[in-house]
Formats: C-alpha cells, structure tokens, sequence
C-alpha cells in the first residue's frame, strides 16, 4: 500500500465515520436514557436521507441560490427528528415504556418494516442522487490528493460540532442534567416531581434528529436506495455495542475505528470490506463484553 | 387548628403480613412527630402510603384537608408532602448543587432547555439551603465522593428544594457514627423551623427521640399503640419492654 492509497483510505475513513458517529451518538443516547433500542432508529437515517435529497434537487430545479442547499439539509434532519420523532414517541412508545424488553423490540422494529415501505411509496425504488452541495464546496488538494471539501471538511466538523455541542448540553444544561438524572436513577428523578415523560420525549427527539442529520448529510455523497436504513442501523449498532452503551465519547471513536477499518479493507482486501466492522466488534466484545468504554451495571440498593 | 395530615383508618398487607392494620393518626402544623416500634411494625410502610408509594386497601390519607389516597407520588411532591430516605437517594454523578438545582427544576417545573446551569434564578436560594444545614462547602463536589454523614444532609436539603409543608424522614442518622449524631440532627431540626416544614421521623434511637421530638407515635403490628410526649411514652411500660428493650 502506497502512502498516497494510505492517506485516500484515512480521508475515506474519516468521512465516514463522521456520518456512522452522528447516527449511532442519537442511537445510544435514546438507548441510555430510555432503556429502549430503537431499530426504527435506521428510519430516521433513510427519511433524513430521502428528505434531504428531495430538497436538494427542489431547491435545485426552481434556480433558487444554490447555497440555500445547506440550510436546507439541516431542515430537512431537525424536520424529520422533529415531526416524526414526537409521533412514534407521544402514540406509540409511551405505551411501551414498561413493557419488557422483547416487545420493545419488536415494536421499534414494527415501526422500521412500516417506515420502509412508506419510503417506498413516497420515494419509489429508483435511486436518488443529489451531489449538489458537494459539487458546491468542490475539491481540495491534500499532499498531491483530491478530495472533496464536503467530505473532508463538513462532515468531520459538523461530527465534531456534534460531540462537544453533546458534551456541553448534557454537562451544562438544565435539561442536559435532567437528561443524565434520569438516566442514572429515574425512580428517583420521578420521586423529586421531574417529568420523566417529558424528558423521554425531549431525548427521543433529538436522538432523532441526530439519526435524520446523519442521513441528510450522508444523501450528497451516495445514491439513496432502499435498505440504507437498514445498512446503517446495524452498523450503528456495531458501533454502540463496541463503545458500551450510552457513552457518547466512546461512541466517536468506535465510529471512527468501523470508519478506518472499513476504508482500508476496501483498498486492501476488498472482499472483506463488509464484515470489517463485525470483525471489529467481535474482537472487542471478546476481550470487554461492555465495550471498550461501558461500565458494568452499578448494583441498585 | 385542622390537621395538616389526617390518616384515617388505613389499612394494606402484603400476603400474610398485616403492615397496616387500621392506622389513624393527626398531625398538627409546626410539630416534630418520631416514629418508633419494633422492626416489621409497619413503620415504611406508613411513610410509604403517605408519599403515594403504596396504596392502602382502605382508609384515607387526607393532606390539608385533600384526600391524596392513592394519588401517585409525583403528584402528591407537588402538593407539598417531601421525603428524605434511610440510604440517601441522589444523583452520585452530579454535583451537589446540581442536584439541588434538578430538585429546584422540577418544583419550578420552569423549563428552558438550553438554560444554562451557571444561570438558574434558583442558584442562590439552593446555596443558601446547603448553608442553613452546613454543608455549602461541598456544593460543587461530585456527590460520590461525599462521605455518608454529609450525603444525609444533602438529601434532606433537596427535600427542603421541593419547598414541602411536611418533610418524612426515614432514620435520619442511621449509618452515621454516634458522635455525629447529634450535629446532623441539630442542624437538620434547625433548617425546618427556618423553613416552617412539619416533619415526621422514623427512629430507633431514644435519645434522639426524647431530645428532639414535640410528640412520639409509637407503631405496633400495624397500628399506633399509643401518641404522646417523650416523656410520656417512654415511660410506658408496655413501650419500654416492646420498643425500648429494657
């Protein structure tokens, strides 16, 4: 492997871990707070997705400024968290909360079999593209590589924006707070008068958004077919499972290891490309069941 | 003067065990009422019933004159009934006056959600309640490295966060070395004459009964044996060989 191919597979890595980050950070947080894990959570990758394309090319076809391309990509996440993640929240997982486990489960996954064949209907099977706003940005010279801007420069900052806008809105924020008192004892939380409900409903939606935010931001830099929910909800899980769930830092960093070693696997040995980030996974759960940065369950007196 | 909690006639069990068995009970605004009784008596479980935790099979429980039986215990918070538990319940992974102003959040029930915590109105008000039982210095350490003694007072300092008429306190010095003791409850007796809060507290020990009580409730097989002063009851003769031991 030359350094050039090395420096294009960390770029191609990068990138994509960035997307994988956003999605599984949402993931994780919703599964910390709510103790639900959500498969649905792929639907909101793919609606963001399809929102995002659909705008795009909108945007596009009616000659408005093109850079309006980039606010709208943001609306289309925080719409999609927004509308649809209050709905699945208020009618279907407030009846579930106390539900075991499995049921939980099934619901969610329910949700995420209807979701796909709603995409079907509006979206049809035919592949979108919208490459509008990588076009925009265009390319950038990286030691003798191109790359383009929006992959090497918008995703990781909009990630990185994501991870320390986390950090600080849980650590600083009231709601943040209250967010992590639940989390750590909900009894407790209900027992002081906080409104768990609402709480559920505030950390679903923006566990959402985040998942629609990967998806709009992802839908530039590939063709939108159906089944991408469902590629990037297993791999979000890979990735929640190998950092330990609900932790937010460990999170970036299994994004980035899935990320990596996907991209070199593609240069390298590309047949193994897909099972790249299951191999990663398994490796980890074998030496830390809780994942690298889980803790285990603190006994409640 | 009406009572600010009534208990009339309550009654619960648990498979065999009769933990409730016709309990009536008034207490008046302003009074300091222990709880003392053999283990088994029934004694959490009141406490329980009170704070909307269990439901009673019969009986009342009436709260300023408002019926709260049964309500659930977010509600019956808001209306003014706090509790402070045996093992301290807080949030290891916050601060202390994180926890306080989380407390704070949920009476206020004001919700903003990108406030900031550094700018919470209530912020002042918290410390002053950390102060009034001594334990302000601890207000931006981790609760999980506070010894015992001081997480005892931090618990009932967000108690007194929910601004209760009526504060229930299970053991309040259980697990705390006997030379203690006495500073925790001094303090603690001290905050809820500041705040005005009518307080119940469970106890086992007879000291701090006697030193620190208006009237003693003494719980037997699920039922009040008998009410009085400290003096009165501990020189019972029936309550000195089934609670006291002697």
């Amino acid at each position: 492997m030359t350094p050039q191919l090395a420096l294009l597979a960390t770029l191609d890595g990068i990138a994509y871990a960035a997307l994988v980050f956003m999605v599984a950070v949402g993931l994780t947080m919703i599964f910390g707070v709510m103790r639900i894990l959500n498969v649905a959570h792929g639907s909101f990758y793919a609606i963001g997705a399809y929102s995002a394309a659909s705008i795009v090319l909108g945007l596009t076809a009616a000659g408005m400024n093109p850079w309006l391309v980039f606010p709208g990509l943001l609306l289309a996440a925080v719409g999609v968290g927004a509308v649809l993640g209050t709905l699945i929240e208020r009618l279907l997982l407030t009846r579930i909360y106390t539900k075991e486990p499995v049921l939980q489960l099934l619901v969610t996954f329910a949700v995420f079999m209807i979701l796909e064949d709603v995409q079907r209907l509006v979206w049809g099977v035919r592949p979108y593209f919208a490459a509008e706003p990588v076009y925009l940005l265009g390319n950038v010279q990286v030691v003798g590589i191109f790359y383009t801007a929006y992959q090497l420069i918008l995703l990781p900052t909009v990630a990185l924006l994501v991870l320390v806008g986390l950090r600080l809105f849980l650590r600083r924020t009231l709601s943040g707070r209250l967010i992590v008192a639940v989390t750590e004892d909900r009894e407790m939380a209900t027992a002081l008068g906080i409104n768990a409900g609402r709480v559920f409903l505030l950390t679903f939606v923006l566990g959402s958004t985040l998942a629609a935010l990967g998806g709009a931001l992802a839908s530039p830099t590939t063709s939108l077919v159906p089944g991408i929910g469902a590629d990037m909800i297993v791999l979000s899980f890979a990735v929640v499972a190998i950092a330990g769930l609900g932790q937010v830092e460990g999170a970036a960093i299994a994004a980035l290891m899935i990320g990596l070693g996907r991209s070199f696997a593609v240069y390298v040995m590309p047949e193994l490309e897909v099972v790249v980030p299951y191999l990663v996974m398994v490796i980890v759960l074998l030496i830390r069941p809780e994942g690298l940065f889980g803790v285990v369950e603190r006994r409640r007196i | 003067m009406s009572p600010l909690l009534r208990v009339e006639d309550v009654h619960i069990r648990f498979g065999g065990v009769v933990a409730a068995d016709g309990v009536y009970l008034d207490l008046e605004p302003g009074e300091s009422l222990a709880i003392i009784g053999p283990n088994g008596a029934g004694k959490t479980t009141f406490l329980n019933i009170c704070t909307g935790y269990l439901k009673p099979t019969a009986g009342r429980v009436l709260f300023e004159g408002n019926d709260i039986t049964g309500q659930p215990p977010r509600a019956i918070v808001r209306l003014g009934i706090a509790r402070a538990f045996q093992i301290p319940q807080l949030f290891l992974e916050h601060s202390v006056l994180d926890n306080m102003l989380i407390a704070a959040a949920a009476r206020t029930r004001a919700w903003n959600p990108f406030r900031a915590m550094v700018a919470l109105p209530e912020r002042a008000e918290m410390i002053g309640l950390l102060r009034q039982l001594g334990v302000a210095d601890t207000a931006e350490q981790r609760v999980d490295g506070l010894p015992e003694g001081v997480r005892k007072l931090v618990d009932v300092a967000l108690a007194l966060a929910l601004k209760p008429r009526l504060l229930l306190l299970d053991e309040p010095t259980s697990g705390v070395s006997s030379s203690e003791k006495f500073q925790i409850m001094d303090a603690l007796v001290q905050a809820l004459k500041n705040q005005a809060v009518t307080s119940v507290f469970v106890e086992h020990d007879m000291e701090m009964v006697s030193r620190y009580a208006h009237r003693v409730a003494v719980w037997n097989g699920g039922r009040v044996q008998m009410v009085g002063t400290p003096a009165d009851v501990l020189a019972d003769a029936d309550v000195r060989r089934d609670v006291v031991g002697i």
